[in-house]
């Protein structure tokens, strides 16, 4: 008698659990999804267990299996398993953005045309937007990647300016080198920040990564990208145009020589910026614009919560050229069917759906009522608890470990600090675009491949013993020539075919 | 006795293979995982070799190892043609060299003065203090170096100061990076270097003390007649050993200390492979494979010539 009882109880809840599966599917079907993706960048969030992912999934129906990768070792991880062809999921996050199209061409991937019928928001999205549709249109003529897009002129790297010492020194935000030098002077001869000590200033912090950002464009440098294009198509590598990258480097030799660019310059990092801004000792930074509000003004002794006592962002340098910061490509992660997936237009539809208008709100805004309300003049505004920036990351919000998330401006103003959203949008108009993001065939990536990291090798070291003065300028013709022997020119070439591509992609 | 013992050899000569299976199974039997281990760990992986010579197809799995397009010695050239060529041979096998200059008499020298002091407690006070480092990580080591070295605020530049010089940019001078190394390698290292050569010097027989002691031999001459040349099998044999690594520097230690200021004398085989080979995308895994089978081959030449010269010299070989 227990045996049957315990039997119908095992039966009728086999037949429980499987209409469940059955129900609710906005996408159809129900079907298992192997999603091979990052975590949070943020430790203490389970991406998995957001509220936004969670509703994304149950409002399209599926049944997801995660296979999360830490977010610090996601590349290291996953790209040998995509070398060894060992993944075993449907949908694949990118370790980078296979620029030279090897997974595209070891056959990894299934391409995404053949479903485009099932995916109207996708395609949709891809119409309106036809410079990054050229960016990821393979050499076959095929799109395999379903990408998230950053912000590409919104809170990029800029100066941020400790106001308060603007303010004590009496002077404002530099707008060319010479008013910089000025300034930095300054803040060395004078007790800052008053603690007795004239000489505890270290006038400017800057990781020496951000150098170029901050100083290339005044000499007419985009150091950031490397190669650049002028309005007429040609190409040049900027750490190779002999008259003003020469002048870039005499002029950080000089900051370096008035002990203005300290002399572990190499070795600064975030961490110790921060160590430094938080005791008040430094009056110059340059970093990504996040940074400004939520990690460099929020640790100052005396910060109040406006731009008066905050580092706030300021104009790029101006020297010979008009100065300009460098944008970001807005290609973010990309995510890829695997061609050995058994549910391949299922997945499809899932990362159309992921791709909608509805769930790029959800990626932005959360949940309304939870995260954000909407005010009476139709704008939306996050909740109390949506402000909490701890909060809102394990809430969900812009979940693009996990979802091709599209970053929004307009969420952002309203996440960060009234004063960062209005820095940001007067830096706005200083923003250029980067170099774009272009396939390269297999025999420009050998090419590359081969010679770029001698290239860079030489540019970095060189650079450094030029700044440092180990290496005389009077050696900088000869730098010039030993870049053409490492097969500069070669590359160069490569690269100007790949913009006359990029170009004809885009002009249709 | 030695009659007996020849006796035996003769007899096992005649046993038929089988029966001396058989009567060996248990020993065979405690072979069979050490067997499993190297099969498996060393020389299933070395035909992995043959990558060297191919373009090894991203995606395409254990496959693709052996059946990718054949590129004879594509990579190989283009190590040899890189013009940092000279520079990385150079620097790896000079921050190898001085290691072994510096740091492999020092666990000697310790090993000889540690077991010369007769208070037990103060003995094995010493040994631990000394051992300690060995497990810090590279990691921590390294930052340590950094902050200690650091021209504002380390100790080293402070105590420099105070002394009237100048601070000096340890970190970001070609010329120092050897010396900062090797000296902070051996620090690390020699006092658990040494435990091998202690066990050794405890395994002299203290008969023979007692004896040198009742011919009127002083300690200096103890550790110069008795100690050492007791020792030396040990030493050579480590020795040898070491020079097996001699093109091999540990890649995380450069790594971690090295910035483009000083490539000159810090950038080697292996942060050069890992800019080169692995950190490029799609990473190149062939020529890493041709790079690390030319470390090898190097290393395994300079085992080979060192043994011989050994066997020569000292009557001392590994093989």
């Amino acid at each position: 008698m227990k045996k049957r009882v315990l039997s119908m109880l095992l039966a009728s809840a086999m037949v429980v659990s499987m209409l469940a599966g059955c129900g609710g599917a906005a996408g159809g079907g129900g079907k298992h999804l192997k999603i091979l993706a990052e975590t949070s960048n943020y430790a203490n969030v389970d991406i998995k267990e957001a509220e936004i992912v969670k509703k994304v999934i149950a409002d399209f129906g599926a049944d997801v299996e995660w296979q999360l990768v830490d977010y610090n070792n996601y590349q290291d991880t996953v790209t040998p398993m995509l070398s060894a062809g060992q993944v075993d999921a449907d949908i694949v996050l990118l370790p980078d953005q296979d620029a030279n199209q090897t997974y595209i061409k070891s056959g990894l991937f299934t391409p995404l045309n053949k479903y485009f019928d099932s995916m109207p928001n996708f395609t949709k999205w891809l119409d309106a937007n036809p410079v990054i549709k050229a960016e990821i249109t393979a050499e076959d003529g095929n799109i395999y990647y379903v990408p998230g897009t950053n912000v590409g002129k919104d809170y990029q790297p800029c100066l941020m300016y400790n106001q308060v010492w603007l303010d004590k020194a009496g002077k404002t935000a530099p707008k060319t080198l010479d008013e910089l030098v000025d300034l930095l002077k300054y803040y060395k001869d004078n007790d800052m920040n008053g603690n007795g000590d004239a000489n505890d200033e270290i006038p400017m912090s800057i990781m020496a990564d951000f150098l170029p950002y901050m100083f290339g464009p005044a000499f007419g440098l985009d150091l950031v990208s490397g190669f650049q294009a002028d309005a007429s198509g040609n190409v040049t590598y900027a750490y190779a145009d002999s008259a003003n990258y020469k002048k870039y480097l005499e002029f950080l030799n000089g900051l370096y020589k008035d002990g203005l660019l300290e002399q572990e310059y190499t070795s600064i990092d975030r961490d110790k910026v921060i160590e430094r801004i938080s005791n008040d000792l430094t009056g110059v930074a340059y970093d990504f614009s996040w940074a400004m509000s939520m990690m460099y003004s929020n640790v100052l002794p005396y910060y109040d919560g406006t731009a008066a006592t905050a580092f706030v962002g300021a104009a790029p340098l101006s020297g010979d050229k008009e100065g300009f910061y460098v944008g970001r490509v807005e290609l973010g992660n990309m995510f890829a069917i695997s061609a050995n997936s058994k549910n391949a237009e299922y997945a499809a539809k899932f990362l159309d759906y992921a791709m909608s208008d509805a769930c790029q709100e959800l990626y932005q805004w959360g949940i309304e009522g939870e995260s954000y309300v909407v005010n009476a003049d139709g704008t939306r505004s996050f909740t109390e608890k949506g402000q909490d920036n701890d909060w809102l990351q394990q809430f969900g919000i812009n979940p693009s470990f996990v979802f091709p998330a599209q970053q929004s401006v307009a969420s952002t103003d309203v996440l960060v600090a009234d004063w960062h959203a209005k820095s940001n949008a007067e830096l706005r108009q200083y923003v250029v675009d980067p170099w774009p993001f272009i396939y390269a065939t297999s025999d420009e990536t050998d090419t590359i491949n081969t010679y770029m990291t001698d290239i860079e090798t030489k540019v970095n070291e060189s650079a450094t013993a030029f700044i440092t003065g180990t290496r005389p300028m009077t050696e900088f013709d000869a730098y010039i020539g030993e870049l053409d022997s490492l097969h500069l020119p070669d590359v160069t070439a490569i690269r100007k075919q790949q913009y006359d591509r990029y170009l004809k992609a885009l002009n249709g | 006795m030695a009659k007996n013992k020849n006796k035996t050899a003769y007899v096992e000569k005649k046993l038929p293979l089988k029966k001396l299976i058989y009567r060996d199974r248990y020993l065979l039997y405690m072979m069979i995982p050490v067997v499993i281990f190297f099969a498996v760990f060393c020389y299933f992986p070395m035909t992995g070799l043959v990558m060297a010579f191919n373009r090894y197809r991203i995606g395409s799995g254990l496959a693709g190892v052996y059946n990718s397009p054949f590129v004879g010695l594509q990579w190989f050239r283009q190590f040899f043609q890189s013009v940092y060529f000279y520079r990385l041979v150079r620097n790896t096998f000079l921050l190898q060299f001085w290691s072994l200059i510096v740091g492999f008499p020092i666990p000697i020298l310790f090993a000889v003065a540690v077991t010369q002091i007769r208070r037990k407690p103060v003995q094995k006070t010493v040994q631990v203090a000394t051992y300690l480092p060995y497990f810090i990580s590279t990691v921590v080591v390294c930052g340590m170096i950094n902050n200690f070295l650091s021209p504002s605020g380390g100790i080293i530049n402070q105590l420099l100061n105070r002394l009237g010089v100048q601070s000096i940019n340890f970190m970001n001078l070609p010329e120092w990076f050897r010396r900062i190394y090797v000296i902070s390698g051996s620090w690390q290292s020699f006092g658990f270097n040494s435990i091998i050569f202690v066990a050794a010097i405890m395994g002299i027989s203290p008969d023979l003390y007692e004896a040198m002691r009742v011919d009127g031999a002083n300690r200096r001459q103890i550790i110069w007649h008795l100690v050492l040349p007791s020792i030396k099998p040990t030493i050579i044999l480590l020795l040898i050993m070491t020079l097996g690594s001699m093109m091999s520097v540990g890649f995380e230690k450069v790594y971690l200390l090295y910035n483009t200021a000083v490539y000159e004398t810090a950038d080697v085989i292996q942060t050069y492979v890992y800019r080169q080979g692995i950190g490029t995308s799609p990473p190149n895994y062939s020529f890493a494979t041709a790079v690390g089978l030319f470390n090898s081959v190097i290393n395994f030449a300079i085992v080979f010539v060192a043994n011989r010269i050994s066997r020569h010299v000292s009557d001392t070989a590994i093989w």
